[in-house]
């Protein structure tokens, strides 16, 4: 009984963030950036103000929790040709300049904290792996021609 | 004659099957240690890799679109990152297995009535399932993930048979724990 009582108001603040947040972003890959930044790097538990404030702190964390998870499998779920038109929408709304967002991604690799944590280890790797080709498929299309072999 | 030139061409193919295996083994150790060690912790609670990931890592779609490319280069490197992701995949099916069966050989052990039958046809499960991850561990650096997805999702099909299997093999023994405990 109680176990129903709770899971009512995680599916409501799910459903919140849903249509309030998660539907103005463009593409996956940003949705599952985004529900990542809403975890903390020290302790790893989600907040989001808005959400916790309209339901509680405790249901906010579980349902942005339960997002971060869906969007993970969702992204890693894609065809590698899916995932770089993916990737090519994330980068085209970021609005900086592609060159230096591929060469820092390829540096950096900040995707890494995109994924949640006690996920499946080869779903994550196969996520990791996946968007370091996207990268390197969307530098190679702007490199000119005779450069390519 | 026949024969050593056949025990001689026995020995090329076992030495080459060896070579690939230590190749492979060596390449899944160095990539799980080196590249990604900041992936989620894989001695804690592992979640089941969902079959759509086994099939799609396994597929030959992807490689497909690589190739309509062109470029030798990205081809090498999607070749290497999936080897490496079905590698990784193949490793954690055995370690999985493994552990099952672990688990497995304690509840036996604790029981008091085993069931021969059952017992064989378990062990039969697993002996295939191993030799099946064995091959694909040799084949996935031979061939590529892309020509064994047949073999990889029979693979899991069978991890899932024997997962279910010995949890109903629980079930059954703690039903009868109990039982004997309320009539005693």
């Amino acid at each position: 009984m109680s176990a129903a009582v709770k899971l009512v108001p995680v599916q409501d603040a799910y459903d919140d963030l849903l249509n309030r947040s998660l539907s103005r972003i463009s593409c996956e890959l940003g949705r599952l950036i985004y529900l990542a930044s809403t975890r903390d790097y020290n302790t790893g538990n989600y907040y989001h103000e808005g959400l916790a404030s309209r339901f509680s702190p405790e249901v906010a964390r579980k349902a942005l929790e339960i997002a971060h998870r869906q969007a993970f499998y969702k992204v890693s779920a894609f065809a590698l040709e899916d995932l770089v038109s993916d990737l090519e929408t994330y980068l085209r709304a970021s609005r900086e300049n592609p060159a230096d967002f591929l060469r820092m991604w390829q540096k950096l690799e900040p995707y890494r904290i995109a994924i949640p944590t006690d996920v499946n280890v080869t779903v994550a790797r196969l996520l990791t792996s996946n968007l370091r080709l996207a990268l390197a498929i969307l530098r190679f299309r702007q490199e000119p021609s005779q450069s390519r072999r | 004659m026949i024969g050593t030139s056949s025990a001689l061409a026995g020995a090329v193919v076992l030495l080459v099957l060896i070579l690939v295996w230590v190749r492979a083994e060596a390449k899944s150790r160095h990539l799980s240690a080196v590249r990604d060690e900041w992936l989620p912790d894989q001695d804690g609670p592992v979640e089941k890799c969902p079959p759509e990931f086994v099939s799609r890592i396994f597929s030959s779609q992807d490689l497909a679109y690589i190739s309509e490319l062109e470029s030798p280069v990205l081809k090498r490197q999607f070749l290497r990152e999936r080897n490496a992701v079905a590698l990784l995949w193949v490793q954690q099916t055995t370690a999985a297995i493994r552990r099952i069966m672990q688990h497995h050989l304690e509840a036996s052990r604790r029981s008091r009535d085993i069931e021969v039958t059952v017992e064989v046809r378990i062990f039969l499960q697993y002996a295939q399932l191993r030799f099946i991850c064995g091959v694909l561990f040799l084949l996935i650096g031979l061939a590529g993930p892309h020509r064994l997805q047949g073999m990889a999702l029979r693979a899991d099909k069978l991890t899932q048979r024997i997962g279910s299997v010995l949890s109903e093999f629980e079930c059954g023994n703690r039903t009868r724990e109990l039982d004997g405990v309320r009539f005693s």
